[in-house]
């Protein structure tokens, strides 16, 4: 079985606990104003405008598809910025079983694999495939970083395979939700519930932005439904940083580090350890 | 540079001038006896003696046993065994003075946490911990060299724990330290510890310590930049064999192992058995030493050290593949190696009781004007592969080594937050037989150079041309422009 895969990060010490290799699948169902790696957002629809700006010939088109030649590329990421259908030419297709064996090869380095995105769970029986796989040989644990924007048949599936979710919530607002996403937060929210019950949701993250989801009122409403809902699940408070951004929030500066630390105080107060700062 | 050069050159300071003019009288004496083909090695810069000088007088690296010491006192230094912290603390800052090297300073302060463990209840807890951290102080400030190495562990301590926190405070490039790892004997919490300490200073060092036990028995210190050899012993010479320029040497491949390779190796064996026999027969070190005298060195212990350095150019200019990223160029890798070890095993090493007769082989870490040549059996700066492709290159290739191969892997600050992750890669190191481990972050205020430290700040002093205390700013910093050190691939995460 096939997959679409952005990149992937063999060795990253901030997608989950310990040392993972990280799976950026391509594709999502948000649209965040401030994604932070668009790219990922949707699928090339072979257009050819990176084409042009390509100084080193990495990318050429043949049958009508946009070919994307890794060795001789610099990574200026000049198709990206052009690219205005939040995709990139880089993105490829794998089988299952050639990723399974990328992972399984560095089996003692890793405590395990997590997919990220994009919207991973888009793809969710190529996941799948590959943790049951993995697993099958090894003792790797299987994370998934999710918007939580997740269909009820393909969330029961992952939960039965694999190790813990880490679910992004954009706002707890429906309508700064939709503003923000261009998607109502009600499935969103209902999985975090449901998420919360099970002993899978390892944590919750909520980047600020500011004058639009940073109200202490909202993200203390958020610290104190993670509270009631379980003991364990951590709530990561993530500033806003412009670096990636495709959309005109690009232009928004860093998230203020005083007003973060109060809003973080705040949480503390609710949640203590399993508040998480960020830097 | 000659004597008068020495005398009014206005970048270095007295102590090191003293030190330069002491080599250069050594230099007035003819080389030691060597053949005449060796000679033409030398010459070319196929081997190289790292400016030890014509007619050695001291081993290179002394590890004396300094817990012998602490137990029996010394007579020659009228130092009674020292019955409390004070006189501990004391005692060892005296014999550090008294201790020869190739550079003057002492390349092994010693396994510093066991000896002052059994001290520390002789004064209280605060006593104690200032009496550490004079002792640290005193030795970055009397013992300004980055290959003074000093040694903990594996088994975790109070006063280990307390060296680790006062040097993640002083920030300092010396003394050296290295972490004897064991994933039995070391705790996991204390290792957890030490890799924090590194993610932040550069050091300690992670030392494979089951490996290195079972090549030199418990009984084995890291001395300089990463040399393991046996205490109470050390290493006459270390000479080094450049294998990129032994590489051009031969018609092709094939010639390289068959002919080129035996010969000089055969030289190299030659110069090391030489100096060895000079220090030992003409110099009678062992004889003159109080050292030896009070037993805290024997000849029995010591060994000499065979260095090669530029497998990486060497397999790019026999067969054109870059090791790292072919596993036919790891093939080759090995062959070389084999066939150098078996040369090297073939000859008889002069008094070197302390690795079975034969000379250690060492994968020697490069000199700051090295130039376009990679270090020992590394992979070349900034064409590293993926740091699991890297560990497990290098690990099949630190096989051959006794007496000291190491590699840096540079992780960028997101590690700090994930000790536990870091761990886990340090482990899989292990069991894939690197056998030092060095992590730096690429943020850090101190930088690795090849097996030492050297402060960011003071490598722009030095290129402003201020004096400094330390000798081994100036190899850093011409080691960063010549051989590319902050280049290294950072790990990055996204
Ligand atoms: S990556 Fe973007 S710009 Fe390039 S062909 Fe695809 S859709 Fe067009
Ligand atoms: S990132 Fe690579 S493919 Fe994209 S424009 Fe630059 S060189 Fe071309």
């Amino acid at each position: 079985m096939k997959g679409y895969i952005n990149k992937i990060i063999e060795n990253s010490f901030i997608d989950g606990p310990g040392n993972r290799m990280a799976i950026f699948l391509q594709g999502c169902n948000m649209g965040c104003l401030y994604c932070h790696n668009p790219e990922t957002q949707r699928m090339c629809i072979n257009c050819g405008r990176c084409l042009e700006v390509c100084s080193q010939g990495a990318l050429s088109i043949k049958e009508g598809k946009i070919n994307y030649n890794k060795q001789k590329c610099i990574g200026c990421d000049r198709c990206l910025e052009v690219c205005s259908e939040f995709s990139s030419p880089k993105y490829f297709e794998m089988q299952s079983d050639e990723l399974v064996k990328i992972i399984l090869d560095n089996e003692i380095f890793l405590d395990g694999i997590t997919f990220s995105g994009g919207e991973c769970t888009l793809q969710t029986d190529f996941i799948v495939d590959v943790v049951e796989k993995v697993k099958q040989k090894s003792n790797l644990t299987a994370f998934i970083d999710t918007n939580g924007l997740i269909n009820e048949n393909d969330l029961n599936r992952l939960i039965s395979c694999v190790d813990g979710f880490m679910m992004d919530v954009k706002a707890i607002d429906d309508n700064t939700h939709r503003f923000l996403t261009g998607v109502s937060n009600e499935t969103v929210l209902k999985n975090l519930k449901l998420l919360a019950k099970t002993d899978l949701l390892y944590e919750v993250r909520y980047v600020l932005v500011e004058g639009y989801n940073d109200s202490v009122e909202q993200v203390k409403y958020l610290a104190e439904l993670i509270k009631n809902l379980n003991d364990y699940t951590r709530l990561v408070l993530i500033p806003f940083r412009p670096l990636g951004v495709k959309t005109y929030f690009k232009n928004l500066p860093l998230y203020n580090r005083q007003k973060y630390d109060i809003i973080y105080d705040e949480i503390y107060k609710v949640l203590k350890d399993r508040a998480i700062k960020k830097d | 540079m000659n004597v008068f050069e020495i005398i009014s050159n206005t970048n270095i300071d007295y102590k090191e001038k003293r030190h330069l003019l002491a080599l250069a009288a050594e230099n007035t004496l003819s080389y030691v006896n060597l053949s005449v083909k060796t000679e033409k090695h030398l010459k070319k810069g196929i081997l190289c003696d790292i400016f030890e000088g014509h007619a050695p007088y001291r081993p290179r690296y002394i590890l004396p046993d300094y817990e012998k010491y602490i137990k029996n006192g010394s007579e020659y230094l009228g130092i009674k065994p020292p019955k409390d912290m004070y006189e501990v603390v004391n005692a060892l800052m005296v014999i550090y003075q008294y201790v020869p090297s190739i550079t003057g300073y002492p390349v092994y302060v010693g396994q510093l946490d066991y000896i002052l463990e059994n001290f520390l209840d002789t004064v209280s807890e605060g006593e104690a911990r200032n009496l550490i951290k004079m002792l640290l102080i005193n030795i970055e400030k009397t013992l300004p060299d980055a290959f003074v190495h000093m040694n903990i562990g594996p088994k975790e301590t109070r006063a280990g724990r307390i060296i680790l926190e006062i040097e993640r405070e002083l920030k300092k490039a010396v003394p050296n330290i290295s972490l004897k790892y064991s994933k039995e004997e070391t705790p996991l919490d204390f290792a957890k510890f030490a890799a924090e300490v590194a993610l932040e200073i550069g050091k300690p060092y992670f030392v494979n310590h089951e490996e290195i036990k079972n090549l030199l028995g418990e009984n084995y210190g890291i001395a300089s930049c990463y040399n393991t050899l046996k205490i109470g012993g050390g290493s006459y010479t270390l000479v080094r064999l450049n294998l990129k320029k032994a590489s051009q040497e031969a018609k092709d491949y094939r010639d390289f192992i068959d002919n080129v390779l035996p010969n000089v190796v055969d030289s190299l064996c030659e110069v090391i058995n030489a100096r060895a026999k000079f220090i030992v027969e003409e110099a009678k070190f062992f004889e003159t030493s109080f050292l030896a005298k009070e037993g805290l060195i024997d000849i029995n212990n010591f060994t000499s050290m065979a260095g090669i350095f530029g497998l990486y150019e060497c397999i790019e200019t026999l067969k054109g593949l870059k090791l790292g990223h072919d596993e036919e160029a790891l093939k080759y890798g090995e062959e070389i190696l084999d066939k150098i070890k078996e040369v090297i095993d073939s000859n008889e090493g002069y008094g070197c009781f302390g690795t079975d007769g034969k000379i250690g082989f060492h994968a020697q870490s490069g000199i700051d004007s090295d130039i376009d040549v990679t270090a020992g059996v590394r992979i070349k700066i900034g064409n590293e592969p993926s740091i699991y492709n890297q560990i497990k290159t290098e690990g099949r290739l630190h096989k051959y080594f006794n007496t000291g191969v190491s590699d840096i892997y540079v992780f960028d600050k997101t590690a700090r937050q994930n000790v536990d992750g870091v761990m886990k890669i340090i482990d899989a190191a292990m069991k894939s037989g690197i056998k030092v481990f060095a992590l730096n972050t690429s943020d850090s205020e101190l930088i690795r150079i090849t097996g030492y430290l050297v402060k960011r700040s003071d490598i722009e002093k030095y290129n402003r041309g201020e004096v400094l205390r330390e000798d081994t700013v100036k190899l850093g910093a011409e080691s960063i422009k010549n051989n590319k050190t902050l280049d290294r691939r950072v790990r990055e995460v996204e």
